[in-house]
């Protein structure tokens, strides 16, 4: 059993050094931060692989618990997308102990919930109770892990609804841009499905949602994240022990190919008549979680695109006044990752907030970030990075993050001196490699009747249909 | 209770219980000369402070002509003071490590930082400038007016739904102006604010004495309590707002509506009922009946609808719906909920089967032991969302400002824990029924009408 006190410096640094009296004309001069302690975390491996982290926090009498497992949707058949997501929500939908009426009624009674959620990479069980029903929770858990199955009623009245809410889904601007964009930037890897299909929903069946269960719900495939007001470590080991101990070791399937196109630009214009605005995406294939060039990318990403004073947001939403919202997002996953520009702009302004985006994306590969503006974002993923931390949720999100993404066991306590190390030379190679604008695909989601013509000037667009 | 945030301005989770003695929430609260409120949350486990500021102005203090008026001056109130020209807040919070945000509601508009403990003073020094000096021009009112524009048309115009529930569903529910308008205003209204109204509704409303300071977290209280005294407590106060008759009928004729959405393919009906008076035992009742019927996988919606009948899709409910929460629903709201149904399904079978699982609570009640669940899962959504500084900032805020009464933070757990089964049966009876139902049916549009 490993004993870690996590310390975290977190290095956000004092403004305004000079000044020396309370004035109003002047922000105050504020002292840096002393770093803090993380509550003790302990660690060990069942004998049958289970990777278990505990976390003690007594500050509030609730326990969090995530089981984590490589089951996203990557490892979906190709003509079955949606099935890991299937999979994770049926899990709690009946077990050979009890039926799903039974375990939502015994989750509530307990002040507690249990559901999946399932991501490219992980399908991740989330759970949470009141602190003194948490041998109930961990009981609930090892049912659902060890004995679900995925009851033929349960799984039709899950189909049925998926696709009704699949169907709303589809209404909404961003759906499709988000899909196109995928598609363009991953090409034929499993990353490119974001979403099941209505055919997919109806091919689903219990022995595809039991097959998938028996391939990847495997201790050796998991890590297990409790924290919380949790009994002694020694007596929770022996909760965990009795109720997992038991769970079959597995030989697991191999993962898909990795293999992604080169970068290669497309235009795809998806017509969606009656818009009143244009939803922009200017994307491409950026690193996975564990490269090198990950926190470069993200200071460069927040320098982009990141919070209120982003060079996005003051541009094309403060200055030009284009648009409501205007940021870039970076999704680093397992095998490589997504780095898009993003805005909803006006149908007129189209083609000139195309423009200024690509501008933005271009001048970070050009020239150096001056020190005021790098520091300032450093400070911002240093101090976001922090409050991150403030609740059972967050840390738990935070540990599965470092567990399921194959990081290293020194990534909470470096992350803010991994951000801090990031220089400009840094920014300004990643932001060539993976920002570049022209490389980068253009999604516009909108109706095409007002904005095909202005779009004509970055090229031919392909137009889609939303649908 | 929501089953899925489908909208962007959904808002906080319900309130919820914890049981007298499974902690408190430790706080102190004073009062500046110039008549602001302050609270004090301290907690010292993680370096992260919250600064929360409420006013007590809200939609619902717009006058006609100037709806969208309350929301467009959040929008202000970023754009530059005294001493932090335009752009300067966002920059200053952000290079501190922080975050912030505001938000407009019908009965307050509300501001927040949260930032590394050890820059408080900053955050502190920029509420106080723009509580003190806003800078309210021209150039910053136009620019504003068009990033309220493009908001309505990115969370609004675009969106499925959105327009029934934000701009129709208010007009059906409420008889009173005041109560009835839309929330993010017109194009037209908006259009024709002008510096000067800019100007008297800061003056009135943003005034220290119809304000309250939270700061929860990690902080040093007396360095804390000199840095308020330094920055806010020279701040003028003004004479106290007049709030406007909010009063609706006392038995309005039941409504129902139809709207065509041409961005919606899936139907969806809202239902209210008008509600009870805040803080009366018929809130508390109606609170727990909305978990009883749509709080969690045990409800009773959730086993009998969406799985039972596989009639309703997805689902929203609770006191207040869609512009507060029980926590900080007002008076006069509703007790609504907007379900996206099975297109198998009218909106009348929807109603009908809605009013079928009250009829069953108003004929046969509740036993102790259903009752005990939605008590604990109550509890512990409360307890849950009180980990973060933020909340517990909110909280506070949102109790002194509506009650009076921060300590309802700790206390009021026990007035829910309270409710019998046979409270909830009377209040199911007294509120839900159709004699005083409001509806909304949102149907899915052919094509679009431009």
């Amino acid at each position: 059993m490993l004993r870690l006190g996590i310390c975290i410096a977190v290095f956000v640094t004092a403004m305004n050094l000079f000044a020396q009296k309370i004035d109003r004309s002047k922000p105050p001069q504020t002292a840096p931060l002393n770093s803090f302690r993380l509550p003790p975390v302990f660690e060990t491996t069942l004998e049958n692989g289970l990777r278990v982290v505990l976390v003690e926090d007594r500050r509030f009498p609730l326990v969090t618990l995530r089981a984590g497992f490589l089951a996203g949707s990557k490892f979906d058949p190709e003509q079955l997308p949606g099935l890991s997501e299937a999979t994770g929500a049926l899990l709690t939908q009946g077990t050979k102990m009890r039926t799903a009426r039974q375990i939502a009624e015994e989750l509530a009674t307990i002040g507690g919930s249990l559901s999946a959620s399932s991501g490219p990479d992980t399908l991740i069980l989330h759970g949470s109770a009141l602190a003194e029903h948490t041998a109930t929770l961990v009981d609930l858990l090892a049912d659902v892990i060890l004995n679900a199955n995925f009851p033929e009623s349960e799984v039709q009245i899950w189909k049925n609804r998926r696709k009704q809410e699949l169907i709303a889904e589809r209404s909404d601007a961003a759906f499709w841009a988000e899909e196109k964009l995928a598609t363009a930037v991953f090409g034929r890897h499993p990353y490119s499905r974001l979403n099941p299909t209505l055919e997919s929903i109806d091919s689903l069946n219990r022995e595809s949602l039991v097959t998938f269960r028996d391939h990847y719900v495997a201790p050796n495939n998991a890590v297990l994240i409790l924290l919380g007001a949790l009994p002694a470590p020694e007596e929770t080991f022996k909760l965990l022990r009795e109720q997992l101990g038991g769970w079959e070791k597995k030989e697991l399937p191999s993962p898909p190919a990795v293999s992604f196109p080169d970068p290669v630009r497309k235009l795809i214009l998806v017509d969606r008549p009656g818009s009143v605005q244009a939803d922009i995406r200017v994307g491409r294939l950026a690193v996975p979680r564990t490269s090198p060039d990950y926190f470069p990318l993200l200071v460069a990403n927040t320098i982009l695109g990141g919070g209120a004073s982003s060079r996005m947001f003051m541009k094309i939403r403060e200055e030009k006044g284009y648009a409501y919202d205007a940021h870039s997002v970076l999704q680093p996953r397992r095998d490589a990752g997504l780095f898009a520009a993003v805005t909803q702009v006006r149908n007129e302004v189209v083609q000139p907030a195309i423009e200024a985006v690509q501008m933005e994306m271009e001048q970070l590969g050009k020239e150096d970030v001056p020190a005021g503006e790098l520091g300032d974002v450093k400070n911002y993923l240093s101090g976001t990075f922090v409050m991150s931390l403030e609740t059972q949720n967050g840390l738990a999100t935070q540990l599965s993050t470092m567990e399921l993404m194959g990081l290293p066991a020194d990534y909470l306590e470096k992350y803010t001196q991994r951000v801090r190390a990031v220089s400009p030379d840094q920014i300004r190679e990643v932001s060539r490699k993976y920002v570049a604008p022209e490389r980068a695909s253009i999604i516009v989601v909108g109706d095409a009747s007002k904005i095909a013509k202005p779009l004509e000037k970055f090229g031919k667009f392909s137009v889609e249909k939303a649908e | 209770m929501k089953t899925a945030v489908l909208f962007l301005f959904a808002l906080c989770l319900c309130a919820a219980i914890v049981e007298a003695g499974d902690f408190k929430v430790a706080f102190e609260k004073y009062q500046l000369k110039n008549g602001m409120r302050v609270i004090l949350c301290p907690d010292r486990s993680v370096p992260v402070v919250s600064i929360y500021v409420i006013y007590g102005v809200g939609a619902r203090s717009e006058e006609k002509g100037r709806t969208g008026f309350a929301h467009l001056f959040e929008h202000m109130m970023f754009q530059g003071s005294a001493n932090a020209p335009k752009g300067r807040h966002f920059k200053l919070v952000e290079s501190n490590g922080g975050t912030l945000n505001g938000s407009t509601h019908p009965d307050y508009t509300d501001y927040f930082e949260v930032l590394p403990s050890n820059n408080l003073a900053v955050g502190l020094w920029l509420e106080a400038d723009r509580m003190c000096a806003l800078a309210i021009t021209e150039e910053n009112l136009a620019n504003q007016k068009e990033a309220v524009k493009q908001e309505r048309r990115l969370s609004f115009d675009n969106q499925p739904y959105a327009t029934a529930i934000v701009d129709r569903w208010p007009q059906i529910s409420f008889t009173n102006w005041s109560n009835a308008h839309s929330l993010i205003g017109s194009f037209e209204d908006l259009n024709a604010a002008t510096v000067e109204d800019a100007v008297n509704f800061f003056k009135i409303y943003y005034a220290p004495n119809n304000a309250v300071l939270v700061v929860s977290g990690d902080m040093n209280v007396l360095e804390t309590k000199r840095l308020i005294e330094t920055y806010f407590g020279d701040i003028e106060s003004q004479a106290q707002p007049k709030h406007p008759d909010l009063s609706e009928p006392a038995s309005p004729a039941p409504r129902w509506d139809v709207y065509r959405d041409t961005l919606a393919q899936v139907p969806a009906v809202v239902i209210g009922y008008p509600g009870p008076v805040r803080r009366s035992p018929d809130y508390y009742s109606l609170a727990m009946l909305d978990i009883l019927l749509t709080g969690g996988e045990s409800s009773r919606f959730q086993q009998n609808l969406v799985k039972g009948r596989q009639s309703v899709v997805q689902y929203e409910a609770n006191l207040g719906w869609p512009f507060a929460s029980a926590t900080d629903y007002k008076d006069p709201g509703h007790y609504a909920m907007f379900l996206l149904h099975n297109p198998n399904f009218t909106a009348k079978q929807i109603v009908e089967q809605v009013e079928e699982e009250l009829a069953s609570i108003q004929k046969d009640g509740v036993s102790e032991k259903e009752l005990n669940r939605a008590r604990a899962y109550f509890r512990s959504l409360y307890i849950s969302q009180l980990q973060s500084s933020l909340r517990r900032a909110m909280l506070l805020g949102k109790y002194e400002l509506l009650d009076g009464n921060p300590d309802y933070i700790n206390t009021e757990i026990a007035s829910y824990l309270a409710v019998t089964p046979d409270q909830i049966q009377v209040a199911a009876k007294k509120y839900c029924n159709p004699g005083r139902r409001f509806v909304l049916e949102i149907i899915p549009a052919e094509k679009p009408e431009k």
